[in-house]
């Protein structure tokens, strides 16, 4: 890349935690699997295993003020700048105040749904009209952008489950083009009704209450929710603050798979493939120097096989974390939640394993239990949808 | 860093007065009012029953019927747009090397009404989904989308859906600028698309912003918008790209701009301050000055805020030189088409560059004090255009302009 492109803040609302120490303690920990059933208008025939970001209390982080009309998404996002950014919000100007490009698959799926069911339940000349702003894809991103008073950039990106990907690939863009010097990226989702719904009748999700990564018996995903955002910058801007680098987003990749397999996704791993390769070349390092991959591995079983194809072919030998088996199907947050993971182990110095062994789908060198990261500098994030969309992040550790 | 131009070699369109870019064109300069009784459903009850529906649009022109039966409206429109935008500008994908072609859309709605859809099947079966059909989910999330139209021209560079409501056209070609000027790509279809939909519908008049017959951008008497659909996508490659292939170049892509009223969700801020950002902004990454611009295509939705806040911006912006500059709205033609609205005023601003004739505002029959510019009313105009801005606005003030200018090689 022409300038490097830095991360110096993450911060998440997560079902394990809100920030790089959290997160890498709770790797060291088994699956936190809950489950949801009802919602506001409808109800899921039986309890759905997943991960729930639990105890969540937008109230006590936010405060009551304007939260009355807000949805779950939305929450979630705000809690998250909150945490994480409230301070560098409140001390830029006007003119440097981070503008945010977030990635998410729905938006807010319940809040477009809700009105929907409102209005047959109710009439559609009884829905709260104050409910329809929510019914917008960027509807999170832009009540976040109000909140913070951010005038430089409020920009939603809706590329499946790898939308918190492009989210960043996005932001690192418009920090090339010097649209802006420092930004907010990262993706959101929300646990939902109708997404459940829809992953259900779609087929992806576990029969079995487990979200086993490559698993020789895997048969689905578990949902989960969440938000992971990064504040990413020119390395200018970021030595201008005083700001410390935790990592540097040293080369981004995303490309389109056409090819449809079973559930969606490319047998051959073209797509995957392509993503992983381009990201070294843009990072301008041989494959050899990743030091780890985080994959985007859920647990169905065509998604594990095309990556694992992918992965035995660029990176045989290199351990491959799956930190979806700790944080579920996140969606659109997926990716992030899988970043902030990564930089959690790298700052730890290790690559957090998934606990007990299990036999695995193809020869994948996946870690069960943690080892220490070796001295390679660079990790690989994975994201790979069964939409077609392929994305790889290559991160580079500065702590 | 090495940065190409960016140009525009062909252009799709899907509106309610017409489909192709000829089609439009025509309907357009005759000022044809594409805004009419809704028949995608029942209206009884609203404040209004009117809306831009596309009439008579046939998907099998341009989409296989596998195609058309994975896809939504909204897909089904954008697909079919980007198909067009391709033919004329004459590409064959197969001769590129398709990791260096991308698709970069935008979307309000995205598929809503595969979601009405599965909703109301849920209550018919008293609140089971066990009936619905197994590939009707996949059908809904707005990524879908960019997805479809990558798949159907065989696009394998970066795809990307922005969903950022009313302005994700110019977010998307914005964005599809940046990945030519870069070098990421050679090629990108960019633009938006939205269908009809019970969802903006009941939205948009439980919050009285519907007009209740016609679309009256910065007229006196103007009553609101008029929800609509369809889709606008141009092919938009490389300087070098489209000279190497002898390709016939309709216009360039000047720049683009940003800003965020950080305001309010459904209420553009008074003041305009994201408007004037955008376009300021537009123009220095144009690298402009207001002086030189000819022709302003308006957001001009018609709802008395933002027709009199965009008057305002514009003001700001231009200075004395506001009052001469022809400012129009085609909404006032072919209604508020959300997230394809910038995409086909895109497509409208590069016909307009190409042919030399400034689209008019229609309805307009009596001036209001406080929007008080040249909207090119009723008629359309001849006038030759270097340069052209292009505004969108957005709920949640995500604000934006894009700047097209004539190509002089």
């Amino acid at each position: 890349m022409d300038q490097p492109i830095v991360i110096t803040h993450v911060s998440a609302v997560s079902c394990l935690g809100t920030n790089l120490g959290e997160i890498a303690s709770s790797l060291l920990t088994p699956p936190r699997i809950g489950a949801v059933q009802n919602f506001e208008f409808h109800s899921l025939p039986a309890s759905q295993p997943c991960f729930p970001v639990r105890d969540f209390d937008p109230e006590a982080i936010l405060g009551k003020k304007g939260l009355r009309t807000k949805d779950r998404a939305t929450k979630l996002l705000l809690s998250a700048l909150e945490l994480g950014f409230k301070s560098q919000f409140e001390s830029a100007s006007d003119e440097s105040r981070p503008g945010l490009s977030i990635g998410t698959a729905f938006g807010s799926v319940s809040s477009i749904g809700d009105f929907l069911s409102d209005a047959i339940v109710n009439g559609s000349h009884n829905v709260n009209p104050q409910a329809f702003a929510n019914t917008v894809i960027n509807s999170p991103t832009s009540n976040a952008n109000i909140r913070y008073a951010s005038r430089i950039l409020s920009s939603t990106v809706s590329t499946s489950f790898n939308a918190g990907l492009d989210a960043l690939a996005y932001a690192v863009m418009f920090l090339r083009q010097g649209h802006a010097r420092c930004l907010i990226a990262g993706g959101l989702e929300e646990i939902s009704y109708y997404a459940c719904t829809g992953l259900a009748a779609t087929g992806l999700l576990s029969p079995f209450g487990s979200l086993l990564p490559f698993s020789r018996e895997a048969a689905g995903t578990l949902p989960g929710e969440g938000c992971a955002v990064f504040c990413v910058e020119t390395e200018a801007s970021a030595q201008e603050r005083g700001a410390t680098v935790i990592a540097e987003i040293a080369g981004i990749a995303s490309c389109f798979d056409p090819k449809r397999g079973p559930l969606g996704y490319d047998p051959d791993g073209h797509g995957a493939r392509h993503a992983m390769k381009q990201a070294c070349v843009n990072a301008g390092i041989p494959p050899e120097e990743i030091g780890f991959v985080a994959a985007s591995a859920n647990g169905v079983a065509a998604a594990d096989d095309m990556e694992a194809l992918a992965l035995s072919d660029l990176f045989p030998k290199i351990p491959i974390a799956a930190y979806k088996s700790k944080t579920g199907e996140c969606m659109g947050a997926s990716p992030c939640l899988s970043m902030a993971c990564a930089l959690a182990d790298m700052k730890a110095g290790r690559i957090s394993g998934l606990g007990s062994a299990y036999p695995l789908r193809r020869d994948v060198n996946l870690v069960f239990e943690s080892i220490p990261v070796a001295s390679k500098q660079y990790a690989l994030v994975n994201a790979f949808s069964c939409d077609g969309y392929c994305g790889s992040i290559v991160l580079k550790n500065r702590t | 860093m090495k940065k190409d131009r960016v140009v525009v070699t062909g252009l799709g369109v899907v509106s309610p007065i017409g489909t192709g870019a000829d089609a439009f064109w025509n309907a357009a300069c005759k000022g044809v009012n594409g805004i009419a009784p809704i028949t995608a459903f029942d209206t009884a009850g609203f404040r209004t029953s009117v809306g831009g529906e596309v009439k008579g649009f046939s998907p099998e022109a341009y989409l296989s019927p596998d195609q058309i039966s994975s896809m939504g409206r909204s897909s089904q429109l954008a697909a079919s747009a980007a198909k067009m935008a391709l033919a004329q500008a004459g590409i064959d994908i197969t001769q590129q090397d398709p990791y260096r072609v991308g698709v970069s859309l935008g979307t309000t709605m995205g598929e809503p009404q595969i979601l009405e859809q599965g909703i109301e099947m849920i209550y018919r079966a008293r609140n089971s989904a066990s009936g619905l059909p197994a590939d009707l989910p996949a059908k809904y999330p707005c990524g879908v989308i960019s997805a479809n139209v990558a798949r159907s021209i065989g696009a394998c560079g970066p795809v990307i859906m922005i969903p950022t409501a009313c302005a994700a056209g110019n977010y998307a070609i914005g964005y599809a600028f940046d990945l030519i000027s870069t070098g990421d790509a050679d090629l990108v279809v960019a633009g938006g698309s939205d269908p009809i939909s019970k969802i903006a519908f009941t939205g948009f008049n439980r919050l009285l912003a519907t007009a209740k017959e016609l679309c009256r951008p910065f007229d006196k008497n103007r009553d609101g918008m008029c929800v609509g659909e369809g889709a606008g996508a141009l092919a938009l490659e490389s300087l070098t790209h489209a000279t190497n292939r002898g390709a016939t170049i309709l216009a360039e892509v000047l720049g683009y701009g940003l800003g965020c009223d950080a305001f309010k969700m459904t209420i553009p801020d008074p003041s305009g301050s994201g408007g004037i950002l955008a376009l300021q902004r537009a123009l220095d990454n144009a690298h402009l000055s207001p002086d030189q611009v000819d022709y302003i295509s308006a957001h001009g939705t018609g709802t008395e805020e933002n027709d009199k806040t965009e008057t305002l911006i514009i003001k700001a912006v231009f200075g004395q030189k506001a009052r001469s500059i022809p400012v129009s709205s085609i909404k006032s033609m072919i209604g508020h088409t959300m997230g394809a609205a910038s995409a086909i005023e895109a497509v409208a601003c590069v016909l307009m560059i190409d042919r030399g004739v400034i689209l008019p505002t229609i309805n307009y029959t009596e001036p209001d004090p406080e929007c008080d510019l040249d909207y090119v009313p009723n008629s359309a105009r001849n006038a030759a255009i270097s340069v052209a801005v292009s505004n969108a606005y957005a709920f949640g003030g995500n604000n934006s302009t894009l700047v097209l200018g004539k190509f002089g090689g």
